[in-house]
């Protein structure tokens, strides 16, 4: 299967799905896609393109969190990214560990740094803050402040 | 000087921890112990154990998990020992000094008797730390 056949593909099976495509380059497209069609397309790109779940990354940009699921289909080197955009403040999207073991952690680092809430994940605890981090601080948050009364900020010269 | 501190000169053992490094100051103090700049020369070999060691080496900025550790690792060493403070970032966190997870600085935790500035410092800068370090040990006024 070529990349021109892997987006025609996507294209005519997810027409109600996918709000936007963006073709990077020749090895790597952006899929737009709507919150609540992720598990349906993720599924699809994993099990039948034979794609490979990289990573998935969250970026807040003030007015929506966004996270991308990056795909590698490996036969053609072709990079897909799942673009989801999450309105705030219900900040919350399916889980796709229940489909992929390897989204497992990622979707747990999500969740204690951007404060994403995952549903039917298996085991949404903390992965890798301190322990005596307070509850409902998301560091990479936009709003994110200093709760910290402890902590020198001045290099002491 | 005392007798322990003596014996410490001729032979420091180290003990090489990391606290969210780069890595790029803990490749340097590798370099240090190839043929190149062998330090083993002045007796430096790096201890498996921090019970074996003398110096504790740090490097990296120090966040709150790895912090909680090296204050561990801090009470297990035998006394008197020395510690030495390599990178930017174990000296006052570098980049990383307003981020969420390096609240406070390495010798506001550890007391650090010698600083090897440098992102990294070359292996040569390390050399040169250490043997200030000594010298600063044989006036006394380090390592009691």
């Amino acid at each position: 299967m070529t990349r021109e056949e892997v987006l025609c593909d996507l294209r005519k099976k997810f027409k109600d799905d996918i709000v936007e495509i963006i073709e990077k380059h020749s090895k790597r497209i952006y899929i737009e896609i709507k919150p609540e069609s992720l598990v349906k397309m993720a599924s699809y790109i994993f099990k039948d393109l034979k794609a490979r779940f990289n990573t998935a990354s969250g970026v807040d940009v003030r007015y929506h969190v966004e996270i991308l699921y990056h795909f590698l289909i490996e036969d053609i080197n072709l990079l897909v990214s799942l673009r989801v955009k999450l309105q705030k403040p219900k900040l919350e999207i399916a889980s796709l560990s229940p489909i992929f073991k390897g989204a497992n952690w990622i979707e747990r680092e999500i969740h204690e740094i951007l404060g994403i809430n995952f549903k039917d994940h298996p085991d949404l605890r903390r992965l890798l803050l301190a322990d005596d981090w307070p509850d409902g601080v998301y560091p990479l948050r936009r709003d994110y402040k200093e709760w910290d009364k402890n902590a020198i900020r001045d290099r002491g010269v | 000087m005392s007798i322990k501190l003596k014996a410490l000169l001729k032979s420091p053992w180290v003990f090489h921890l990391s606290t969210g490094s780069c890595n790029n100051c803990d490749i340097e103090i590798l370099d240090c112990l190839t043929p190149r700049f062998d330090i083993e020369r002045f007796g430096m070999l790096l201890a498996g154990s921090i019970k074996h060691a003398d110096v504790l080496l740090i490097t990296g900025s120090g966040n709150r998990k790895s912090m909680e550790r090296a204050k561990r690792l801090y009470e297990q060493m035998p006394k008197p020992c020395l510690v030495v403070a390599v990178g930017e970032c174990s000296l006052s966190r570098g980049m990383f000094i307003h981020s969420y997870n390096c609240p406070i600085p390495i010798d506001k935790v550890i007391p650090v008797d010698v600083y090897i500035p440098g992102c990294p410092p070359k292996p040569e800068a390390i050399i040169a730390g250490v043997v200030k370090l000594i010298e600063k040990v044989k006036k006394g006024t380090v390592g009691k």
